[in-house]
């Protein structure tokens, strides 16, 4: 009886993934298959041959990777400190390090405009210091990728200090009682045993960059990434077949990269494993 | 005999009142008021729901319910079908797609007789069986005289070196996109439009150009942070600019500056076709359009109007300027828009 009614349960949540997730998805990306009642990949090929389709997607590919790869650097030191203070304290710094996830994407990207800017804070040092002249900043590919990493380096902080905080002190402390030196011990049982949560943090940051659109369309200019491509081929060309096949792209894309991080993750954990047992 | 005919003149003359009592205390106080879906971008609602729906409200028993939007997200909507608007405000250029997707219902203009008092550019731009454009105003160039020395006169000082890295120009998908685009065309000394010629000559503009915008809010934040000297804007949008920028400077370039028409149209599953006819012919009112040039809402396309220079102030207006402005072959900028777009894309945006 009891086993019956744990599937009871989760059939609400069920029916609402199939509702609103799988069959729309599904639609999405079956309807890029069809044209004039037809299977075809036209649509796909077009694409993959079209550098300046193969451009936006290598900018956008770059600039989330990117973006990733300094969330985990910045990340890391800054959660393995929080998870190492007095409990009361570490609300506070939690608190404090999600908190530009309490504003919206928009506020934020206009306080980079405002520091960025041709006029803005930063140039306005520089220039003072006279280390060098305005730079162009804002309406730049490093505008964006800026305003991403402070878009998503909370989430790369929690996830990294809930599994921090699981590492055992005992373990660093026996290490260091048999004379391992302090860069043993970070490359061979902090980092091996900090992997899921770097995997799970890189998972989020980097999707949530990919198809971040708020902060590329107000800090990046003239040039696209995908998620603002897609957008005007929607939006203003009212063209669905090609948005669905952008859609469906970056999906495809999203697993790929979600996979080999996987695999990565999985070859660092081993070889930790390995040597640490 | 003097008293009976004073009896005969005074029943006379109290019954069509009498009838007018009749009939308002049947629709105001028993029927519901019918409700009248207008889709519309949203700003200065205030203002227009004080001037314009209250009194239609009033007079016709009628309950205004607005959606609001942008031109395509709004379009889209009723493109898609399930939706009770019954009146729709675009711009010209969002209007003729609409048109082209049969997605208006033909329009009576004898219903709507204050059609006849407003600019003959402005009676059904699109096309005589589809809406009127209820205010004109004009593309032109806005710039900040402190942020540079180049006079601008013309769509062609746009080009001029002196502004390189200052300007913001309108994205192609943006209402403003294709006429600038045209401007190009008509800077690179064609008199017919010449794609190629235009798109040439955009790529020399792309040293100046900071951004492009799709908003005009963009280009104002773009303007009062000082990263753009320059650039095309709607004149309607003007005192939004001196607002944040006192000594900001508005010019109709030498060349032409382009018509922008904001129409208004009946969709084609509207139930209340005839009140929305009635709404269109109220909004072309000298009355409400007197008080949307005074609010400098919108400026105005009734002819009867009579506006002091300082009522005129930040407005297009008078029949020079208006017969002087560049129109648009709004149907050919649709069929055009998607290669236009692409091309735009790929030869000024991609690195």
């Amino acid at each position: 009886m009891r086993n019956i009614w744990k599937y009871i349960l989760i059939l609400p949540g069920l029916a609402g993934l199939l509702l609103f997730m799988v069959i729309p998805l599904t639609g999405t990306i079956a309807s890029t298959f069809w044209e004039n009642g037809r299977f075809t990949v036209n649509g796909y090929l077009e694409y993959m041959q079209d550098p300046y389709f193969l451009n936006i997607l290598w900018v956008t590919l770059r600039t989330s990777l990117i973006t990733t790869l300094v969330c985990s650097i910045l990340g890391f030191p800054t959660a393995y400190f929080i998870s190492k203070t007095q409990p009361r304290v570490k609300m506070l710094l939690l608190l404090l390090s999600i908190f530009p996830l309490l504003t919206s994407p928009v506020v934020r990207s206009f306080s980079w405009m405002v520091i960025l800017g041709e006029s803005g804070l930063l140039n306005n040092l520089l220039t003072f210091l006279g280390i060098a002249g305005p730079l162009d900043l804002l309406y730049t590919q490093s505008a964006v990728t800026i305003g991403l990493i402070h878009l998503f380096l909370p989430l790369s902080i929690i996830t990294l200090v809930g599994v921090m905080d699981n590492i055992s002190e005992d373990v660093t402390q026996a290490a260091e009682s048999l004379g391992a030196r302090r860069s043993t011990i970070f490359w061979q049982i902090l980092l091996p045993l900090s992997i899921p949560g770097l995997l799970t943090g890189s998972i989020l940051v980097f999707v949530g960059s990919f198809t971040a659109y708020t902060t590329p369309a107000l800090l990046g200019g003239r040039e696209r990434v995908i998620s603002t491509f897609l957008y005007q081929n929607a939006m203003t060309l009212n063209d669905w077949q090609l948005a669905s096949i952008v859609a469906t792209i970056m999906i495809v894309v999203s697993f790929t990269v979600i996979g080999l991080m996987n695999w990565a993750a999985d070859k660092i954990a081993v070889k930790g494993g390995k040597l640490s047992g | 005999m003097k008293i009976r005919h004073l009896l005969a003149s005074s029943t006379l003359f109290l019954l069509p009142l009498s009838a007018c009592g009749s009939s308002d205390d049947g629709t105001s106080s028993s029927e519901e008021p019918t409700e009248l879906v207008i889709s519309t971008w949203g700003f200065a609602e205030d203002f227009f729901r004080k001037e314009v729906y209250a009194p239609f409200e009033e007079e016709h028993n009628v309950e205004i319910v607005l959606e609001t939007g942008n031109n395509s997200e709004r379009l889209n909507k009723i493109r898609q079908g399930n939706s009770s608007v019954d009146l729709i405000y675009l711009s010209d250029y969002y209007a003729q797609q609409g048109i082209n997707d049969d997605l208006f219902a033909e329009i009576n203009y004898d219903n709507i007789p204050n059609a006849e008092d407003i600019y003959d550019v402005a009676q059904a731009p699109l096309g005589e069986a589809y809406g009127p454009a209820y205010t004109i105003s004009q593309l032109g160039i806005a710039y900040n005289p402190e942020e540079t020395d180049v006079d601008i006169t013309s769509w062609e000082d746009l080009w001029d070196p002196a502004l390189e890295d200052s300007i913001a120009v309108p994205s192609i998908t943006a209402t403003a996109g294709p006429m600038l685009l045209d401007a190009a065309s008509v800077v690179s000394g064609k008199d017919q439009f010449d794609e190629d010629e235009a798109f040439a000559q955009m790529q020399e503009l792309n040293p100046n150009i900071v951004n492009e915008y799709s908003q005009t809010s963009a280009f104002v934040n773009m303007f009062t942070q000082g990263e753009i000297a320059a650039g095309p804007l709607m004149e309607m949008f003007v005192a939004d600019l001196k607002e944040a920028v006192p000594e900001a400077s508005f010019v109709s370039p030498e060349e032409g500056a382009y018509a922008v028409m904001n129409t208004v149209n009946i969709t084609a599953d509207s139930e209340n076709k005839e009140l929305a006819e009635e709404f269109i012919n109220w909004h072309l009112s000298a009355e409400v359009q007197k008080a949307s040039a005074a609010a400098k809402i919108d400026s105005p396309v009734n002819t009867t109007l009579d506006l002091s220079e300082e009522e005129a102030e930040g407005l297009t207006y008078g029949a020079d300027t208006i017969e002087n402005l560049r129109v648009l072959d709004i149907e050919m900028v649709n069929e055009q828009s998607e290669a236009w777009t692409d091309r735009w894309n790929r030869e000024l945006t991609s690195n």
